[in-house]
């Protein structure tokens, strides 16, 4: 990162971003060429050139200048790893091909249609399932509705993420008696009760909140933000998306609170390109906050991404927004301390400000405060509720709000079991862990239990990896993944995903065996050496699949004689 | 008492400093024990990207380990660090295997053999001698492969590179970055196929890069590079080759350390050497200076010392034409000739302008040959047409004219207001500094009639019209104490003058103040309330300051801001100039000035007369005798020409200063000299100047000599001969002490050792300084006893006692009140970054492809009414002559306002600069000429 141009950035303001012009920028815009408009944002946000063209070509939906880049295309097939294992995308590829020509067909890494699959997008639209079937519609009217089912379900008896929000109003009201005291005694006091809550971060990592909100707090400066990371790039996930398009109140609600909590006055969504109908949700949801006149001088605005996994790595995320590459920097400093412009930044997940109001209804009242029931909900450490993404593998795929301490077998019969022949759940992202069916009876549904039994709960989003998918592709596939959202700042991710990308590919074309010990030492070299989760956490899934399904796999190797010779 | 924090490197405890990673920690505490890293360069942020600097940290001794990159994480209390561990080691070796795959093959065997660069020695230190990976592919294929992508760009006079060899360490980025700040480069793409990109993807050559060199000094690889580099890097393979097959011993490199003589920031250059042939220019990085960054001047403008233009013996005019003579013949000559004149004329018939560009030592000898060999005060430097206002007025209000404070003030201060001043352009490194502040948010107030760079940055540009300094100035005053923001208590105890000085400024009306300044007065306003307010605000000024007519007053309203602020005598404030030359600074301490010798001492005061004749061991016997010792106050520069054409000054003798191409209003110089019985000229290029001349001495330029220069900031350092004079040519101050002699005044031989021996005895703030005691890093003036410096001036009472207020009313200039009816245009002049002064060195360097003419701004719209187009070619006229150039239709100047600058003489730009001179110092005011244009 530059602190240069992170200051440079902040001069500018959240109103006036480098990220964004280059976002909302057309092409027909002007007459000038794509060249001397950037030289011209270059000027007007007082940095150099290659600043601006460095940017734009780190992301999927910008143009670079070059042709063969994925900008600007008129449909996009999702290739994520669910669309993979549902085998729906060479049909709809074929499909799109036909009626829009190689050439306009690019491809987006999931579009969070997980429950139907068959997902793709057409001019900021997305279809899935039987969509396809209606291209000539879609192709004639862009207007043209999806027809998206999914199920929506809560196990519990008061839910807390799924809950409807039937008047906005009463909604806010709890803000109204929260923020009546604003001492930082008060504040701190509010900070107990989330700390005692138990509430972690829901994006994967699982840090406490409560802990993040009071680091920001202490912070001196009245310049800080609240930044909600809704780039869910994960495949399989589809739960933020949800919270997004049917309950934003719930994450401004959050985010309102943090910026009450620890004294920041700006609110940032990040939400990914990918979502056109959450962002629009959220920005209606945002108006709708504006014509409460609450009494705060707390703002939202909206960042909207462009296609770039990275970016929900939240120091990747804030340097997107600041119009710098969003390469993932180093920590300390943490961003509650110099975040976004330099600030102190509180950043979480959407559904970790989307438990927030929950958390803190009915404090008055020990037995019913949402922090006894909250903290009384789950296991152990991991407490409250989590939402869960169920891909079409399942027989009723959807959004799935579950107690902490679930256990997994009670989850899949919820779902109706599998649609089809599973060989593995792929849980918690493309980081996650590949349990195979064997394992699934040992696990509950928190931090804990996956870590204890070499997994990740991560974001809990599930995808079934049905038996015809070959083990050995799936590896390559993680690996490819990797190799393409890899930021290429660090070495054993930028240069370790592409060679072991070439080592499977390579094996499965018959060229080379699979060299054992060369692969253990690239896997244990980006476990232990990279920068970020990304390429440390990929190890994790294939590590998974080389123990689970060593009988698939072995062939593609050499054998141990071969390899001490 | 708190308890040091301790931290255990490999077992061992070892007190831990604030603010520490591991791996500043551990090279601190162990420099033989290395990590090696790849992507770390201590003079950026941690950046964590190669991960090779990786250990193994616990909480306790057996405690589980976690692998850590020792760059960007902080050393705590009571952590275990294994730098060595197998764990670690074998992570090393694996992510440098990964590194070599994307490599060219020869990058990984040549490391094995011979390792010149630092990729290499990792490669070497990590112990990688294989690639496992089956036919990987490459970001690029290697630069002599056959297939089309182009990896190498060589596109550009000076730099290079070829991203086959790039490791994306991003060293070069974050340097142009964070170093530079110019952000010409950056990457493209993501994973594995991000690259090192200039601009928008084009090369070297289109891109903005201002060709500072950081990148290629940092670049760990040579993926990025410059031609002097690679030229060094083929130098080391040859002797390694030699030394391999056991021929003769090869010719070793040697590295010379000294400072460079291009502007007054006073960067420290490594200068490496074989075969006394210069190889190539780099910044150390333990320069306090400079730390390891300068620009293009400094790093690559250094051809001119061998060129062929070089002289090469001494010459004397017979019939019109310069003839060569030997050393001998050509002192002779002089002496005779010297002789004569001041035998008949008198010793005030006889002048001497030295140089800045020179160093302390001989501008000391050129002045003592003046005054004790001579016997005339007509001695002068080129300060007169840059910095004497700066000189003069600081010395009214505070009693010293250097500067208050140091650079590395810059790191305290919380306001910048810079002053007709470019110093990206023209004091680069120091520019480099001030705009890495301002980006990071400092603010800055820019009074320029230019649209600067660093005004583009600019949190208040004041766009005044040239010469309005004065009007401007008091606004901000009239403001400042408008709005009760005065510093009451440092006025009252360390000032004087303040009550009449407040009426005058509060009596002044500031519309018509604005209106003739051209300036909106909110604005200046704005300006002058935040510069008040800030807690530490530090002022640089320039050439915009003093070339002007009002020139000295402008100096003294700076020093009026800075007092009534209190922004004086302590870290982060001060009253700055920026020096131009390399040691103009130190020509003044030295006594190169009309009205003061050597430290300053008024040359007509009683007490002063007599400790300078005891100085130089004044008798009555003596070639200038206690009698004849001059007293009165001697020519400044402008003077000699006029003095010259009225035929009371008879000889001239000039030291490395070309005043034909570079002093205002030609005509009137040239038919001065033409005048003058005796020109004597010492030079390196056969100049102008040197052509008009009756003999001419080929000095040296400062890579053959040794001596000390004195930059801006007063900080005395040591210059060290790199290669030996040329042949034919003498060392500058070889050739006065040989004059002296010749003259019959015995001088010993030029040494700096025992010049600055002599100079420490006379000059007050040179008594501690010894050529030993210098250092690699100087000291700055006053130096006391045992050599302890001075940072900042004024801490708690001024030079003078107490400062003093000085108020001025704004007057236009001459120039504009006579000739503004008929030339409406006002032309003003400045350096570019590309070019030195009239360009005798940059323009025998590349920097000659980079930049090959001197272009006319002007505004959009003026240029339309004058019907001119971007690149036609106008005539630009003033009352005293024309040019024909090149216009450029440009937002940086505004309407009525034309910029040019003037590096190419043969373009004449002294044929249009006037007569006009500062009051007080006789400073021309060349940067306000009234003009006008046509097309051509």
């Amino acid at each position: 990162m530059s602190k240069n141009l992170s200051q440079l950035a902040r001069r500018k303001g959240l109103d006036n971003t480098l990220f964004q012009k280059l976002v909302f920028s057309t092409e027909d815009e002007s007459s000038t060429s794509l060249e001397q408009q950037r030289k011209n944002l270059a000027k007007e946000f007082l940095v150099g050139d290659a600043v601006v063209h460095g940017a734009a070509s780190f992301y999927d939906f910008l143009d670079d200048g070059s042709n063969q880049h994925n900008a600007n295309k008129k449909a996009y097939v999702c290739n994520g790893s669910s669309c993979l294992c549902a085998e729906t995308q060479k049909g709809v590829q074929a499909k799109l091909v036909e009626q829009y020509g190689e050439d306009n067909v690019g491809h987006v890494t999931c579009l969070g249609r997980c429950a139907e699959n068959a997902a793709f997008q057409i001019a900021d639209s997305n279809f899935s399932g039987t969509d396809i079937d209606n291209l000539e519609a879609i192709f004639k009217d862009a207007k043209t509705q999806s027809n998206e089912k999914y199920q929506v379900f809560s196990t519990l008896v008061t839910p807390i993420l799924t809950a409807e929000i039937p008047d906005i109003k009463r909604y806010y009201q709890l803000f109204r008696e929260l923020s009546i005291k604003a001492d930082v005694e008060d504040k701190q006091q509010l900070l107990s009760k989330l700390i005692e809550s138990g509430l972690r971060g829901r994006g994967g990592a699982g840090f406490p909140t409560g802990v993040k909100w009071q680091s920001c707090l202490v912070e001196k400066g009245d310049e800080k933000y609240i930044v909600c990371n809704a780039d869910e790039g994960d495949a399989g996930a589809f739960s933020d998306r949800y919270l997004l398009e049917h309950r934003p109140h719930s994450v401004l609600f959050g985010m309102l609170m943090a910026g009450f909590l620890t004294g920041a006055k700006t609110g940032v969504l990040y939400i990914r390109a990918e979502y056109p109908a959450a962002i629009e949700q959220t920005a209606q949801a945002i108006s709708e906050f504006k014509q409460l006149s609450l009494t705060t001088d707390f703002s939202f605005k909206i960042i909207k991404g462009a296609g770039a996994y990275i970016c929900g790595e939240e120091t990747a995320l804030l340097r997107s927004i600041e119009g710098q590459r969003p390469v993932v920097s180093v920590r300390p400093p943490f961003p509650t301390q110099s975040g976004l412009f330099g600030c102190p930044t509180v950043v979480n997940n959407v559904e970790t400000f989307a438990s927030i109001h929950f958390i803190f209804s009915n404090l008055t009242d020990e037995k019913k405060s949402g922090v006894t029931l909250y903290k009384n909900l789950g296991n152990g450490k991991s407490t409250g509720s989590k939402l869960l993404s169920l891909d079409s593998a399942f027989n009723k795929a959807g959004v799935y709000e579950v107690a902490m301490g679930t256990s997994l077998t009670e989850v899949i019969k919820l779902a109706g079991g599998f649609a089809k022949n599973i060989k593995a759940l792929h849980i918690g992202g493309p980081l996650g862990g590949v349990v195979p069916i064997s394992e699934i009876d040992k696990l509950t549904i928190d931090f804990e239990s996956f870590a204890e039994h070499g997994f990740l709960l991560g974001h809990a989003s599930i995808i079934g990896i049905p038996d015809s998918m070959a083990m050995i592709d799936y590896i390559a596939h993680l690996f490819e993944f990797t190799a393409l959202e890899s930021c290429g700042k660090c070495y054993p991710c930028q240069i370790g995903s592409v060679r072991g990308q070439e080592m499977f590919e390579q094996a499965i074309a018959g060229d080379e065996l699979i060299n054992q010990e060369l692969l253990s030492d690239l896997l244990e070299t980006m476990q232990l050496g990279s920068l970020c989760a990304l390429g440390g956490g990929v190890p994790l899934p294939i590590k998974n699949i080389l123990q689970y399904f060593a009988d698939e796999i072995s062939p593609y190797f050499h054998t141990k004689t071969e390899v001490g010779a | 008492m708190q308890q040091a924090k301790t931290a255990f490197l490999n077992g061992v405890p070892y007190d831990i400093s604030e603010g520490e990673t591991i791996l500043s920690f551990s090279r601190r505490i162990d420099e033989t024990n290395e990590i090696p890293t790849l992507c770390d360069d201590t003079r950026l942020a941690p950046y964590g990207s190669c991960r090779v600097c990786s250990v193994d940290v616990a909480l306790t001794a057996d405690g589980p380990r976690k692998v850590m990159a020792s760059c960007h994480t902080p050393i705590t209390d009571g952590m275990h660090i294994f730098t060595h561990s197998e764990r670690v080691e074998k992570l090393r070796k694996n992510i440098v295997e990964l590194v070599l795959s994307d490599l060219p093959e020869h990058m990984l065997t040549k490391s094995l053999t011979s390792p010149t660069t630092e990729f290499e020695q990792v490669v070497n230190e990590t112990g990688v001698s294989q690639v496992r990976f089956n036919s990987p592919k490459k970001s690029f294929p290697a630069s002599n492969s056959s297939q089309e992508t182009q990896s190498v760009d060589d596109s550009h006079p000076f730099m290079r590179s070829d991203l086959s060899m790039c490791i994306d360490c991003n060293r070069c980025v974050r340097a142009c970055d964070e170093i530079q700040g110019e952000q010409v480069l950056s990457v493209s793409g993501r994973g594995f196929d991000a690259k090192i990109i200039k601009g928008q993807d084009v090369s070297f050559k289109e891109s903005d890069c201002v060709s500072c060199g950081a990148c290629a000094q940092t670049c760990p690889t040579g993926a990025i590079s410059d031609i002097f580099r690679e030229g060094l890097a083929s130098a080391y393979l040859e002797n390694i080759k030699q030394e391999s097959t056991e021929q003769d011993n090869p010719k070793p490199i040697d590295k010379v350390r000294t400072v460079c003589s291009y502007c007054g920031v006073g960067c420290n250059l490594e200068v490496s050497v074989k075969d006394n042939k210069i190889l190539s220019i780099e910044a150390p990085t333990d320069a306090e200076v400079n730390s390891g960054h300068t620009c293009l001047k400094g790093r690559y403008a250094w051809r001119f010392y061998d060129h062929d233009d070089r002289l090469d013996s001494p010459m004397i005019k017979v019939n019109g034409t310069l003839q060569k003579v030997s050393w001998q013949d050509a002192y002779e000559y002089i002496a005779k000739r010297l002789t004569n004149i001041k035998t008949e004329y008198g010793s005030d018939a006889i002048a001497g302008i030295s140089s800045a560009r020179c160093t302390n030592e001989e501008n000391y000898l050129l002045q003592k040959m003046m005054r004790a060999v001579i016997g005339t005060n007509n001695i002068d430097c080129c300060a007169r047409v840059c910095h004497s206002p700066t000189a003069y007025g600081m010395q009214k209000s505070f009693g010293t004219g250097a500067a208050t404070n140091s650079i590395e003030d810059l790191k305290q201060t919380e306001l910048i207001l810079l002053i007709g001043a470019n110093p990206t352009a023209a004091h680069p490194v120091t520019g480099a500094k001030i705009k890495q502040k301002v980006m990071k948010g400092t603010p800055l107030i820019v009074l320029d009639p230019v649209k600067t760079e660093l005004a583009r940055y600019a949190n208040w540009h004041i766009q005044l019209r040239p010469g309005t300094n004065v009007a401007v100035l008091n606004m901000m005053a009239y403001f400042i104490i408008e709005a009760g923001l005065v510093d009451n208590d440092f006025v009252q105890t360390r000032t004087e003058e303040y009550q009449s000085y407040a009426q005058a400024i509060q009596a002044l009306n500031i519309d018509q103040l604005a209106a003739i300044a051209g300036v909106d007065k909110y604005l200046v306003k704005e300006a002058a309330i935040a510069y008040a307010k800030a807690n530490k605000a530090m002022s640089f000024h320039g050439l915009g300051v003093t070339e002007h007519s009002q020139g000295s007053r402008a100096i003294m309203c700076i020093a009026d801001l800075v007092m009534l602020t209190g922004n004086v005598g302590s870290e982060g404030v001060g009253m700055n100039p920026l020096r131009g030359q390399n040691n103009v600074q130190g020509a003044a301490d030295m006594g190169c000035q009309p009205h003061q010798g050597a430290g300053y001492l008024v040359i007509n005061e009683p007490n002063n007369i007599k400790a300078y004749q005891e100085h130089y061991q004044v008798t009555e016997n003596s070639l200038v005798n206690l009698k004849e010792w001059p007293t009165e106050i001697g020519y400044k520069i402008p003077e000699m020409f006029n003095a010259a054409l009225a035929g009371d000054l008879k000889a001239l003798w000039i030291l490395g200063e070309d005043v034909v191409q570079t002093d205002p209003n030609q005509q009137h110089v040239v038919a001065s000299l033409e005048n003058l019985d005796l020109l004597i000229v010492q030079e390196i290029f056969l100049s102008e100047t040197a052509k008009m001349a009756d003999v001419v001495l080929p000095g040296t330029s400062f890579l053959e000599k040794s001596g000390t220069f004195t930059n801006g900031e007063r900080r005395v350092q040591r210059v060290n001969a790199a290669v030996p004079a040329k042949q034919g040519c003498k060392t500058d101050g070889d050739i006065i002490v040989e004059m002296m002699n010749a003259l019959g005044y015995q001088q010993a031989p030029y040494s700096p050792e025992s010049l600055l021996d002599e100079i420490s005895k006379i000059v007050p703030f040179f008594a501690g300084i010894t050529w030993q005691n210098l250092g690699d890093n100087g000291l700055q003036w006053p130096v006391y006893e045992e050599g302890v410096d001075t940072k900042i001036l004024h801490i708690n009472n001024f030079k003078r006692g107490l400062g003093k207020f000085h108020f001025f009313e704004f007057e236009e200039s001459t120039e504009v009140l006579n000739n503004s009816e008929k030339l409406p245009f006002i032309l003003t002049t400045s350096r570019n970054l590309e070019h030195y002064n009239a360009g005798t060195m940059t323009r025998r360097s590349g920097n000659e492809i980079i930049v090959d003419e001197d272009v006319l701004l002007i505004n959009q719209l003026d240029a339309q009414e004058k019907g001119i187009e971007d690149r036609s070619k106008v005539r630009l006229f003033s009352a005293r002559g024309e040019i024909t150039l090149t216009a450029e239709l440009s937002d940086k100047v505004n309407r009525g306002v034309l910029f040019t600058t003037f590096h190419f003489p043969e373009l004449m730009i002294n044929r249009v600069t006037g007569d006009v001179t500062d009051k007080h110092t006789k400073c021309p005011e060349y940067k306000v000429v009234a003009v006008d244009i046509d097309l051509a």
